[in-house]
């Protein structure tokens, strides 16, 4: 089809003002959190999901390719129309559609932001516990797709662990209803595969999510070292101890100086790493357990560890932590984050491996980790223009990414597989159980064209990918 | 093994060995589901064996049913047809456990009691309270998604499970998720097995996040005396900053099921259980009693020795329905957590009368309510009993599921309900996991 005929099409039924096409305006939808690649088409604004089925129809009519987009904040390529098409947007359906405190649920289109549902909550008392450090941009369609996570994420799980129920536009241009306020609904747990199926199954258009009342008390910890390894040393023991934390991150020298020098949050200058602990619940639980993670830091040879005494130190403390990566962008002209997953006992070797690959490499790699999860961001800093450097990051990521699944750990946490870390899918899952994923998909989108070229390799690549195994091959 | 062994006899004990497929009818008997007599019985051991089977099952044609330990096989649909039980019982190791990492990987066969036992020496659990308790196995639980009070605290085994081996009808053995726990590489079919009865495949091992025991717990109970009062009661406790590990609240009829001998009676009863340090406790007894007077409710300690032991039986209440009446019939409500109380009501005032009794038992935090009724006439009356409290469930925003009818019904069984708009990605589902709908057949919802 003709872009004019398109344009002139998909205008005819949205109208003119939800409509994208000139090269200046599609251009700005060519990238998210990983890199830009091409534009699409064309980009469309639905306002409600009548509108969504009325493109998707269009769509599998013409056999376009269809990509659905909310932030852009992604990290691993998920919202690229890398293969153009059509790119639906999500920033006219922000409606929070109900709030029902009572029954602890909220219902939400998927423009709506992260932190706003939260915000909307607030006053009363509640709020929607998975907060990636995206959370004040990304919206909440985006994070139904990724999965995502975020550092609260260790004592209440992750997106899939709150969204109970989904509308979801298939390719066909049907639409079903999964899951709802209530539990337990007979039949497949189909909310449960499309969470984190990254659009490739069907479009969500509407969430129901649960809401969770806030604790009672909170503290929030600052724990310094001296050593690296101490710090490493105390995940593994607060773990082992059965201690859960709402949080617990760690921060390495080096990405806590950009940081402080970025965002003036606190963290001492001189130190080779930091803990941030948060625990929370019943007052007389968390201060049980703010004294037991207290012993253990000490056991662990920590410098010092700091208590945040106001809500002020406390929003300080988590400054720093989440506009880390912003932090890093001062000191380098682009930076590479991974999110691979490791056995939480394995966390000190795996430093000491990163710390190899650095040298091995010749690039320099800031560690930030979600390290209650096991979940690994080591960010390496390098400049795309420099072709050399970048492939030598790529290769450093790759070979990070071989270890965590060598350890029995997994490519990714929370980002995603998208379009950076489809080439490793076939080290981590079989032949076999890539196939079954492959059948699975051919269920909803048996002609892929609902965001293609993400998650899953096409079974011929895999024998190609093999021989050239790497990772976010479009940096 | 019989003098005609037909050839999909002898393909199984080409495998496992001749004395290892059971044909004969009397020990076939004791693996019957919905009435119906499986032809062959076989207890694989291990996972690669079990894949096998289901490879020589499909290309014979036999329905399959698996089984754990036979808890739960009373749920679902009767099969509509079944040749060959598969018993996960031989499958029961522990695959790996970290205790530093609160994770370990076991065996579907296990079950959940062997499994806290082998935890309980690390002072961890799996805080899992489903129907058939400690004998419950964990490919079962999973299975049917069995769940108990246990899940206002914890979530579900779904909300648990790191990641999944199952064996396919194609001889494979297909995993998804691992021993982390965060993981998002590829679709998430550990979700899928949760709760789909043994239509898609078997699942041979799962992988699952730990929690440290509890040092100490205690028991209290409070008798908002009416429904209306227990939602009000409810709404302040769950308001409150108290975390406690379950809630339920037992309807009269339910009161009065595990009050014979104690008390004479039968108020609604509110029974919450915290666990953690005595500080913890205290906490919680103090703060329960407080609500409990602001309400003019008083609020006793449930004795600890009674006390694990009531939560068994509440968790297994079926059996504590009176015996005499054969006929019994089970029914589980998911509804919007504010309306379990609302929902006992309706049920009560619908079931009740012509020597027909109720008893429900509801997960006012979560939002499932258990209704067991019983009388000499149910038979005749179960089927419209179900309708109308299906219609109760639906006009609240929930969903209903016959997990019992009476022994004998004979009526039309609608156990599931309508799929709603769900049925043909149910079905395309099943077609990719089992062409030729030899699993489970019949058992699931929309007649999967």
């Amino acid at each position: 089809m003709k872009l004019a005929a398109l344009v002139r099409e998909l205008e005819k039924t949205l109208g003119r003002e939800a409509v994208l096409w000139r090269p200046n305006d599609v251009m700005l939808y060519e990238y998210d959190g990983l890199s830009s690649l091409r534009p699409p088409d064309v980009v469309v604004f639905p306002r409600n999901t009548l509108d969504v089925v009325r493109i998707v129809k269009f769509a599998a009519q013409h056999k376009l390719l269809v990509v659905p987009r909310g932030a852009g904040t992604g990290l691993s390529g998920g919202s690229v129309p890398w293969q153009g098409g059509i790119l639906v947007g999500f920033a006219r359906m922000k409606e929070i559609v109900e709030i029902d405190l009572e029954n602890q649920r909220a219902r939400v289109q998927p423009g709506v932001v992260n932190l706003d549902l939260s915000l909307a909550v607030s006053d009363a008392g509640y709020y929607y516990a998975p907060d990636p450090s995206s959370q004040k941009a990304c919206t909440l369609g985006g994070n139904v797709a990724e999965n995502a996570g975020g550092p609260h994420t260790l004592l209440h799980g992750v997106t899939t662990n709150h969204v109970l129920g989904l509308e979801v536009v298939l390719p066909s241009g049907e639409v079903i209803h999964t899951g709802g306020k209530s539990l337990d609904r007979p039949g497949y747990d189909l909310t449960g595969l499309f969470v984190g199926s990254e659009g490739t199954l069907g479009i969500v258009t509407e969430i129901t999510v649960r809401l969770m009342r806030k604790a009672e008390a909170v503290a929030t910890l600052l724990a310094v070292y001296d050593r690296i390894i101490d710090a490493t040393r105390t995940v593994v023991a607060i773990t082992a101890r059965g201690i859960t934390p709402a949080a617990l991150e760690m921060i390495d020298g080096f990405t806590l100086r950009a940081i402080e020098e970025a965002t003036h949050a606190g963290y001492p200058m001189d130190s080779a790493a930091v803990l941030l602990i948060e625990i929370e619940g019943l007052r007389e639980a968390v201060e049980e357990n703010a004294q037991h993670i207290e012993s253990v830091c000490q056991e662990n040879q920590v410098r010092q560890v700091r208590r945040a005494k106001s809500a002020e130190e406390r929003e300080l403390f988590w400054k720093g932590r989440k506009n880390a990566f912003g932090a890093l962008g001062r000191i380098s002209p682009s930076y590479y984050v991974q999110d691979g997953v490791i056995p939480r006992t394995r966390l000190p070797e795996m430093l000491e491996f990163i710390g190899q690959m650095e040298i091995k490499y010749a690039v320099k790699i800031g560690n930030i980790f979600h390290a209650g999860d096991g979940n690994l961001h080591p960010i390496i800093l390098f400049d795309r223009r420099n072709e050399n450097e970048s492939k030598r990051v790529r290769e450093a990521a790759a070979e990070i990414l071989f270890r965590c699944i060598e350890m029995g750990g997994s490519i990714t946490g929370e980002h995603g597989v998208g379009i950076e870390k489809i080439n490793l899918m076939p080290y981590l899952l079989s032949a076999d159980d890539l196939d079954m994923m492959r059948r699975i998909k051919e269920v909803f989108n048996p002609d892929g064209r609902f965001n293609p070229g993400k998650v899953l390799p096409t079974s011929k690549m895999c024998g190609e990918l093999r021989a050239e195994a790497s990772v976010g091959g479009i940096l | 093994m019989t003098v005609a062994a037909d050839s999909a006899q002898m393909a199984l004990a080409a495998i496992l060995g001749e004395s290892q497929v059971v044909s004969e009818p009397a020990a076939c008997a004791a693996w019957a589901v919905g009435g119906k007599v499986p032809k062959y019985g076989v207890e694989p051991p291990t996972a690669e064996c079990v894949a096998a089977v289901l490879k020589i099952a499909a290309d014979h044609d036999l329905a399959v049913i698996p089984r754990g330990n036979g808890t739960q096989l009373d749920l679902g649909s009767p099969p509509s047809r079944y040749d060959l039980s598969v018993s996960l019982r031989k499958l029961n190791r522990v695959r790996h456990f970290e205790p530093a990492d609160l994770t370990i990987g076991v065996e579907a066969g296990m079950k959940l009691g062997e499994l806290q036992d082998f935890l309980g020496r690390e002072g961890l659990w799996l805080p899992l309270d489903p129907r058939g308790g400690a004998t419950a196995t964990i490919g079962g639980i999973l299975a049917t998604n069995s769940t108990g009070p246990l899940r206002l605290r914890f979530g579900s085994a779904r909300d648990m499970l790191l990641g999944i081996k199952v064996a396919t009808t194609e001889g494979k053995l297909i995993k998804s998720g691992g021993r982390v726990v965060k993981n998002v590489a590829g679709y998430d079919l550990s979700k899928l097995f949760v709760g789909s009865f043994g239509t898609l495949g078997l699942i041979v091992e799962a992988s699952f996040k730990l929690f440290p025991r509890p040092a100490s717990r205690a028991t209290w109970v409070l008798e908002p005396g009416t429904l209306g009062r227990a939602r009000d009661l409810r709404g302040r406790i769950l308001n409150s900053p108290l975390e406690p590990l379950r809630m339920v609240l037992l309807d009269s009829g339910a009161a009065g099921l595990f009050r014979q001998g104690m008390h004479s009676g039968g108020e609604p009863e509110l029974w919450i259980e915290a666990g953690g340090s005595p500080k913890i406790l205290e906490r919680h007894a103090k703060d329960l009693a407080e609500i409990g007077r602001s309400m003019g409710i008083a609020c006793r300690t449930m004795d600890e020795l009674a006390e694990q032991q009531l939560w068994d039986q509440l968790i297994n209440f079926e059996r504590s329905l009176p015996a005499l009446h054969s006929e019994v019939m089970i029914m589980k409500a998911a509804l919007p957590i504010a309306c379990s109380e609302q929902f006992l009501s309706l049920a009560r005032q619908a079931a009740e009368g012509d020597g027909i009794s109720i008893a429900g038992i509801a997960q006012p935090g979560v939002g499932i309510v258990h209704l067991g009724v019983w009388g000499v006439k149910l038979g005749e009356i179960a089927a419209p009993l179900v309708t109308n409290a299906r219609k109760s469930a639906e006009s609240l925003g929930g969903a209903l599921v016959v997990e019992q009818y009476p022994a004998g019904f004979e009526g039309e069984r609608d156990v599931w309900g309508a799929p709603g708009d769900l049925l043909p990605s149910m079905r395309g589902l099943k077609a990719v996991w089992d062409p030729r709908g030899i699993l489970s057949p019949g058992r699931f919802v929309g007649g999967i």
